[in-house]
C-alpha cells in the first residue's frame, strides 16, 4: 500500500516537473540575446546606447516570415514592416503621411490612384527601388495574400520609374491606409524563401532569425530617412510569465505584460502604459431567432429588441469594469474606432442603470418572481460566449454577467473555441476584440454582405450601408471621414445608442510594458488590436538616457 | 501486535470507512456548492487565504475553496461513472474472452492490445475530441480507456478457473457455459472486480484532471480541477501560490484516499494477500 501511494506521489511530482519544464524552456529560449545582456551591466548598455532587447508574445512571431504577402505588417494585426518601406505611413493622429510616396492623386471616379515615389531609394542589396517593384509588390499581394483583403485592387501598373498607377475594381477612398501597411519587396529578389531572407529598403535589416526564439535586426546603413538611433534591435518571444521573469532578471529592456501583473514592481523598470483602440465588446444579434440556409441558428429573440440593446448599452458601467478587470489600465469604449479620425463621438453614452431599467419596463420586459425579466414568454436571458483561451475576455464576460443581473437580465457565460465561435455568434453574443488603423473595420462589422446581413452578427440598415458605400466612393479622404461618421450617426439613424446599437463596446485595453528606467520609448500612436509589433513601429527613434 | 486494542482487520475496516466517508463528503459538499463555485465577485479578487476564504480567491474573485470542492466533486463523479462502466466492461470481456473459445479470445485480446498500445492520454484526447469535447467528451473518453488492464486480470483469472475441478465437473454435469460463468465464476471473481473497480478511480480522476488541464475538456468557467490548476499556472509568477497549492494538495489527497480505500478493501476481501 505504501508503495502505491509513493508511486502516485512520484507521478504527481513528475507531472509538476514536466509542467514547469514548459516554463523553463521558454525562459532559456531567449538564448544568446538574454545571456549577452545578462552579462553586460546596465552601465555598459548605456555606454553603447544603441541596442535594445524587446520581449513579445510567442504569437507575434511571424509564422510565414517577413513577406507582406503572407501577413508581415499587413496581416490580422497591422504594423509598420520595419524591413520594408511603405508608400504611405499613418501619423500620430492616424492621418496619412508619406514614406516612399512623394505625391498621390485619385481620379474623379475613384478608380485610379496615381502615386509618385522617391527616386533615391535603394534596396539593401544595392539595387534601386523603382515603380515596377511597387507594382510587382501589389500585384503579388493581391494574388497571394490570404490574411488581408485586396479584392478592391484590379491591377498595379508602373508608368515610369517613379510613377505607379493603381487601377481599382471599385472606388476605395481609404486606399492610403492600405498603402501604409504593405511593405515594398524587390521584384528581382523575390521568391519562395523571401519570408526567411527578406530584402527591403526600410529602416532595418533582418540579421538573424532563430525560430521560436529571437529575431535580430540591424540598422540599414543606406536608409534614406531620418537617422536611426537604435542600431540593433533584438526581439525575443516568450509567454507573459516568462517575459515577466526575464525582466525581473534584467535580461530584456522592454517586455510586454498584462494588467494582471500591474500590481507587481521590478527594480530598475517602470510600467509603461499606452492607450489603444484595442477594444473589447460583444455583438447583439439584431434579428429574431431563426435558422440560416445551412440550418445554423441565426438571430436571438431577446437581443433583437432594439430597446433591450439600448438598455444594455447604458446599463453597463464601463469605468467599474475597467477597475475590476484591468486594474484601471484602459479607457471606456463606445465604438470600434474610438479617437480615430473617422470616429463619431455621438457614440459616447452616460452610464445610467435607472434609465436602462425604465427602458426595459417601457418595452414590456417585466420582472418575474425570480428577478429575471420576461415578455410574452421570452426570458431576458442570453449566453455570452468568450474565447476559452482568453482570461481577460472571460473576466469581461463575467463582469457583464454580474452587471446585467442587476438589470434583471440573466447572462450565462461559456468559453468556446474559435472553431465554433463565428457560427454561434450569429445567434448568441460573443466577446470580441477589434481595433484597426483603417475605417474598413466599420465596414466589415456593420455593412451587409451579399446575403443581406452583416458578416459577424446579423444586422442590416440601408442608410448605414449607403453612407459607407459613399465613403468608399469619395474622392477625398477628409470628405470620407465625415461619411464614415454619418454611418455611425447622422442625426436620425445609425449604430449608436439612439440608433440600432447592434454591438456593445466596453473597453479599450491599454498596452502595458515593463521598460528599463533609462530607456526612452518614442511617442506611440494609438495601438491597434494585437499586443505585438506595434510598440516597435518607431524603435529607430528610441533612446537611452 | 497483540498489544493493540483493535486487530488488524478492524483497523483496516476503519481506514476503509474513513476514506469512503471523506470522499463522500467531498462529493456531496461539491454538489451543494455547485452554484457558488461559478460566482464571480470582483470586489474580493486576488485575496490570499484568510478566515473568510480559506483557499483564497482568484482574479475574478471566485472562492477557491468552493471551486476546488466543486471541481473535485465533479472529478469523483466522473471517476465513479468511468470506473463503474470500465469495470463492468472488463468483467464482461474478460469472461467472454476466457470462455467463448479461441476466436473470441484472440479478438478481445487484440482489442485490449490495441487500446493499451496507444498512449493513454493521446487516446483520451482523440476520443473526447471525436465526441465533441466538453463534459460529454471527457466522460466518454475516460470511460472507454480504463477497462483494459482489469479485463486482462479477469481473463487470466478465468483461464485459471476453467481448469479447476469443480468447473470441469459442472461442465460434465451439463451446465451451459454462461451458467457456469454466472453461477460459479462471477462469485469467485467478485473480490477482484471490486478492488479493481476502486483502484480504477485514482487513474480516472488523474486523467480527467490532465485532460481538463490540457484544455480538451471543459470550458474555463466550469469548476474542474484541471481547469483550476492550469489557470493557476498563469498566476504563479505573480506570487499567487494559493491558487495552485491548495487545489493540488486536495487532488493528491483525494487520489491517495481512493488508494487507501482500494487497498484496505483488498486486504479485507483477500486476507491471504495481506501477509504476502
Amino acid at each position: 500500500m505504501k508503495k502505491r501511494i509513493g508511486s502516485i506521489i512520484i507521478a504527481v511530482s513528475l507531472s509538476v516537473c514536466l509542467l514547469s519544464a514548459c516554463g523553463a524552456k521558454q525562459e532559456s529560449s531567449q538564448g544568446d540575446a538574454g545571456r549577452e545582456r545578462g552579462n553586460t551591466s546596465l552601465g555598459a548598455s548605456m555606454e553603447t546606447g544603441d541596442s535594445v532587447i524587446v520581449a513579445m508574445g510567442p504569437g507575434s512571431e511571424p509564422e510565414a516570415g517577413f513577406d507582406p504577402a503572407y501577413g508581415w505588417g499587413a496581416g490580422e494585426h497591422v504594423h509598420e514592416p520595419l524591413i520594408q518601406s511603405t508608400l504611405t505611413v499613418t501619423k500620430a493622429d492616424l492621418s496619412i503621411g508619406y514614406d516612399l510616396a512623394t505625391d498621390m492623386k485619385v481620379s474623379e471616379d475613384g478608380l485610379t490612384w496615381t502615386v509618385t515615389i522617391r527616386d533615391d531609394v535603394k534596396f539593401s542589396d544595392g539595387e534601386p527601388l523603382t515603380a515596377s517593384d511597387v507594382a510587382f509588390t501589389y500585384n503579388t499581394v493581391k494574388e497571394a495574400s490570404s490574411v488581408n483583403d485586396f479584392t478592391m485592387l484590379k491591377e498595379a501598373v508602373a508608368i515610369d520609374d517613379t510613377t505607379v498607377e493603381f487601377h481599382m475594381a471599385q472606388a476605395y477612398s481609404i486606399w492610403p491606409y492600405t498603402m501604409a501597411i504593405v511593405g515594398i519587396v524587390p521584384e528581382h529578389a523575390y521568391g519562395a524563401d523571401y519570408g526567411e531572407h527578406p530584402i527591403g529598403s526600410g529602416r532595418y535589416l533582418m540579421k538573424q532569425w532563430d525560430k521560436g526564439q529571437q529575431i535580430i535586426f540591424e540598422a540599414n546603413p543606406d536608409y534614406y530617412g531620418e537617422e536611426i538611433k537604435m542600431k540593433r534591435v533584438t526581439v525575443v518571444f516568450m509567454e507573459e510569465d516568462a517575459a515577466f521573469a526575464a525582466a525581473k532578471a534584467g535580461q530584456v529592456d522592454l517586455a510586454y505584460t498584462a494588467a494582471a501583473y500591474s500590481d507587481q514592481t521590478i527594480d530598475g523598470y517602470t510600467l509603461l502604459s499606452y492607450e489603444t483602440v484595442d477594444n473589447r465588446g460583444f455583438n447583439l444579434p439584431a434579428l429574431p431567432a431563426g435558422t440560416d440556409a445551412d440550418g445554423n441558428l441565426l438571430g436571438n429573440d431577446f437581443t433583437s429588441d432594439v430597446q433591450v440593446r439600448r438598455a444594455i448599452n447604458i446599463g453597463l458601467n464601463r469605468q467599474e469594469m475597467l477597475e475590476n478587470v484591468v486594474n484601471g489600465y484602459g479607457t471606456p469604449a463606445y465604438s470600434v474606432c474610438d479617437k480615430m479620425p473617422w470616429y463619431n463621438d455621438e457614440a459616447v453614452v452616460e452610464c445610467d442603470p435607472a434609465r436602462a431599467a425604465a427602458i426595459l419596463e417601457e418595452a414590456g420586459w417585466k420582472k418575474a418572481a425570480d428577478g429575471i425579466r420576461e415578455k410574452n414568454g421570452v426570458r431576458a436571458a442570453f449566453t455570452l460566449l468568450y474565447p476559452a483561451s482568453d482570461s481577460l475576455r472571460q473576466a469581461l464576460a463575467a463582469d457583464t454577467q454580474n452587471q446585467l443581473k442587476e438589470l434583471g437580465i440573466q447572462v450565462t457565460i461559456e468559453g468556446v473555441g474559435w472553431d465554433t465561435a463565428y457560427t454561434r455568434a450569429q445567434a448568441e453574443p460573443l466577446m470580441w476584440g477589434w481595433g484597426a488603423h483603417s475605417p474598413m473595420e466599420l465596414y466589415n462589422i456593420y455593412h451587409t454582405l451579399e446575403g443581406g446581413l452583416a458578416g459577424y452578427s446579423p444586422y442590416t440598415n440601408e442608410t448605414v450601408d449607403k453612407y459607407m458605400d459613399q465613403a468608399l466612393a469619395a474622392s477625398d479622404l477628409d470628405a470620407s471621414y465625415e461619411l464614415w461618421q454619418k454611418a455611425q450617426w447622422d442625426g436620425e439613424t445609425g449604430i449608436t445608442q439612439e440608433g440600432d446599437i447592434p454591438w456593445i463596446w466596453l473597453v479599450n485595453i491599454d498596452h502595458l510594458y515593463w521598460a528599463r528606467e533609462h530607456l526612452q520609448v518614442a511617442e506611440q500612436k494609438l495601438h491597434p488590436h494585437g499586443h505585438g509589433w506595434s510598440i516597435v513601429n518607431n524603435v529607430d527613434q528610441w533612446k537611452w538616457q | 501486535m497483540r498489544t493493540h486494542v483493535l486487530n488488524g482487520r478492524v483497523r483496516t475496516a476503519l481506514w476503509f470507512s474513513l476514506a469512503v466517508l471523506f470522499l463522500a463528503l467531498i462529493t456531496i459538499l461539491g454538489l451543494v456548492f455547485a452554484r457558488e463555485a461559478v460566482v464571480t465577485d470582483f470586489s474580493r479578487k486576488n485575496l490570499p487565504p484568510s478566515s473568510a476564504c480559506i483557499f483564497g480567491t482568484d482574479w475574478m474573485g471566485r472562492d477557491m475553496f468552493v471551486r476546488t470542492l466543486a471541481g473535485l466533486s465533479m472529478s469523483i463523479r466522473i471517476g465513479l461513472l468511468a470506473a463503474g462502466v470500465s469495470a463492468l466492461l472488463a468483467l464482461l470481456l474478460g469472461i467472454l474472452s476466457a470462455t467463448m473459445g479461441k476466436a473470441v479470445d484472440s479478438a478481445v485480446t487484440w482489442v485490449i492490445d490495441l487500446v493499451m498500445g496507444i498512449p493513454h492520454i493521446l487516446l483520451l484526447i482523440l476520443i473526447s475530441y471525436a465526441c465533441g469535447k466538453g463534459f460529454r467528451g471527457v466522460v466518454i473518453g475516460v470511460t472507454l480507456t480504463h477497462w483494459t488492464s482489469l479485463a486482462r486480470v479477469i481473463r487470466g483469472e478465468v483461464l485459471q478457473l476453467k481448469e479447476a475441478p469443480y468447473i470441469k465437473v459442472a461442465g460434465k454435469l451439463g451446465l451451459r457455459p454462461w451458467q457456469i460463468a454466472w453461477k460459479h465464476m462471477v462469485p469467485h471473481l467478485f473480490p477482484q472486480f471490486l478492488v479493481g473497480l476502486i483502484l480504477l478511480f485514482p487513474h480516472a480522476i488523474l486523467h480527467e484532471a490532465s485532460i481538463t488541464f490540457l484544455g480538451f475538456g471543459l470550458s474555463p468557467e466550469q469548476p474542474a480541477i484541471g481547469v483550476i490548476l492550469s489557470e493557476s499556472m498563469q498566476y504563479l509568477a505573480m506570487g499567487k501560490w494559493w491558487l495552485a497549492v491548495f487545489p493540488g494538495l486536495l487532488l493528491v489527497l483525494t487520489v491517495a484516499l481512493f488508494d487507501v480505500a482500494g487497498e484496505s478493501l483488498r486486504k479485507l476481501l483477500d486476507p491471504g494477500s495481506a501477509h504476502a
